[in-house]
């Protein structure tokens, strides 16, 4: 059997850096926010997925939802904890929906909390200093960032379709444009092509303000049955397609963190969201041209101009002509990242995802405050983690 | 002069060799389906092949710069470099549908273009009086590589 799975609830705690707050703490804020939301309590929760992080949190072993319950309703319910990286958040969701789906439980919440280290991100403790870990390989061999990998994707677009600095320089301002009405946001403040090509450059065609820094954050969803919908008495979101995938073999992305790529023809970039992406269209039986709102994982302006053009939106090299007339904007042609991006949150990596299903949930529902899009019916996540993680999901009202 | 007592190693073994007085990388080969990896694979990652043993082999030491960037700021410690300035980092081609990063040298950073033909060269990326000095590959410009 499989039922139709409604987002029932959602809460988020703003981004930003909080010190003084535990992750486990952020976790029940988000919680409580959702459950709220969905006008129910602990103990109609049936089941907790939770995505985890190795940051902190969840015992040092990635149990995050069995610290969540253990902390505020022991109540013997299945506590399932889920890998992903950044895309971690997109995995507990596709796991939640299908234990409803399935019609194995009613009522299930998904969470994603995180704290991110200062600084760079340290190497996990046991790995080995070896040509086997491609992650030594790239520090020590030639101390390619994150950021450097973006930038080579980024310099490759100026050259294949002439992309400008000022082209890449407008997607960070419409985020920030975007940001200023999301009270969930971190960066709020307008900024302008000026500001954003004098910020530093960090790897070249990038500068500083066109790249997502990292943050603290936390983001719940309850799902449920349309039973469960029809009580909250609200407009049902419903969950129109989900789905996770992983790199295909030929991928011409540049994979953080290997230090070469094979490519074969025929193969998309980024081939692990592309595909999540199509899947969950095909699940829904739309096409990109019936989405109004897609929130996308913004990890630099080049994603930005780029993934919309790998989903089929449209041709590649139009996502500049797209961005300087306008088209991407909130209540455009299609409404790119209205909650203002990673760019204005700063990735609190495996709670990403999530944030990204809260957003759709109120610009559904037309609760998105202050950067509300006109009319949007059909809304579409897509996240890529660590591992070439990729999830797609798409809701509906 | 320190380092004299110390032979030059690469900074992960297993990475490159330099076979009479030229640099090559190491990589592997897939027996059944000719699919070439670096650094050197485990297995063949291809997913129609049934094989999937693979051998050592050496890449081609030279190909063209698919696309490159600067990094200005240094990465974190686990990468040392004596005399840090900005450096470019390149992903080149090197035929076969393989693309391998690495760092560039003899080319100013104002002069890079993409599609010029590099060439595989062995620098130092540092020298420890304890451990000598430690060599990485890049690539440079196919006219002076012989100055490597
Ligand atoms: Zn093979």
């Amino acid at each position: 059997m499989t039922r139709s799975v409604y987002v029932l609830g959602a809460g988020a705690h703003p981004w930003g850096k909080w010190p003084d707050k535990p992750q486990l703490q952020l976790a029940h804020e988000a919680m409580n926010l959702a459950l709220a939301d969905a006008s129910l309590a602990w103990p109609e929760i049936q089941g907790l997925v939770a995505a985890s992080s190795r940051f902190e949190g969840g015992m040092g072993w990635g149990l995050h939802a069995n610290e969540v319950v253990q902390s505020v309703a022991e109540q013997g319910i299945p506590c399932i904890n889920v890998g992903g990286a950044c895309a971690a958040g997109a995995v507990a969701f596709q796991t939640a929906y299908a234990l409803i789906a399935s019609g194995q439980h009613d009522v299930v919440a998904v969470l994603g909390a995180e704290r991110m280290p200062k600084g760079f991100i340290p190497r996990p403790p046991g790995s080995p200093d070896d040509i086997s870990d491609s992650d030594y390989l790239r520090w020590v061999a030639m101390g390619a960032t994150n950021p450097a990998y973006w930038a080579i994707e980024a310099n490759r677009r100026k050259f294949d379709f002439g992309t400008s600095d000022e082209t890449l320089a407008r997607a960070a301002v419409m985020m920030r444009k975007n940001a200023s009405g999301n009270r969930l946001a971190r960066f709020r403040a307008a900024t302008s092509i000026e500001e954003v090509l004098a910020s530093p450059m960090v790897a070249d065609p990038l500068h500083l303000l066109e790249i997502c820094p990292v943050s603290d954050g936390a983001a719940a969803v309850i799902l449920g049955t349309e039973e469960y919908t029809r009580k909250t008495g609200r407009k049902p979101v419903e969950v129109a397609g989900c789905a996770i995938a992983t790199g295909e073999f030929g991928d011409p992305a540049r994979r953080i963190p290997t230090v070469s790529t094979n490519v074969l023809p025929n193969v998309s970039h980024t081939s692990e969201v592309v595909n999540a992406v199509n899947s969950a269209c095909e699940m829904a039986g739309i096409g990109p041209e019936d989405v109004d709102v897609l929130e996308m994982a913004d990890n630099t302006v080049w994603h930005l101009l780029s993934w919309p053009e790998l989903f089929g939106f449209y041709e590649p090299g139009q996502g500049d002509w797209m961005l300087d007339n306008g088209k991407l904007e909130i209540g455009g042609q299609i409404s790119v990242n209205p909650s203002g991006g990673f760019l204005s949150f700063g990735e609190a990596t495996t709670a990403q995802a999530v944030l990204q299903i809260c957003e759709l949930t109120w610009q559904l529902r037309g609760e998105a405050e202050g950067h509300q899009v006109p009319d949007a019916t059909i809304g579409m996540s897509a996240v890529l983690g660590l591992g070439a993680n990729g999830g797609s999901v798409i809701l509906k009202t | 002069m320190m380092a004299q007592q110390h032979a030059s190693t690469p900074i992960v073994e297993g990475l490159f060799e330099i076979v009479a007085g030229t640099p090559k990388l190491i990589g592997s080969q897939c027996h059944a389906c000719n699919t070439i990896y670096f650094p050197q694979a485990l297995s063949c990652r291809n997913p129609k092949c049934r094989d999937k043993s693979v051998e050592q082999t050496f890449l081609p030491h030279g190909g063209t710069l698919y696309s490159y960037t600067v990094q200005r700021y240094q990465p974190p410690p686990l990468f040392r470099m004596d005399h840090w300035s900005p450096y470019a980092l390149g992903l080149v081609d090197l035929g076969d549908g393989l693309q391998v990063m690495g760092m560039l040298t003899g080319i100013k950073l104002d002069e890079i273009a993409i599609g010029m033909t590099l060439k595989l060269v062995v620098e130092p990326l540092y020298s420890d009086a304890e451990i000598g000095e430690k060599l990485t590959y890049k690539f440079a410009p196919a006219e002076r590589a012989g100055a490597a």
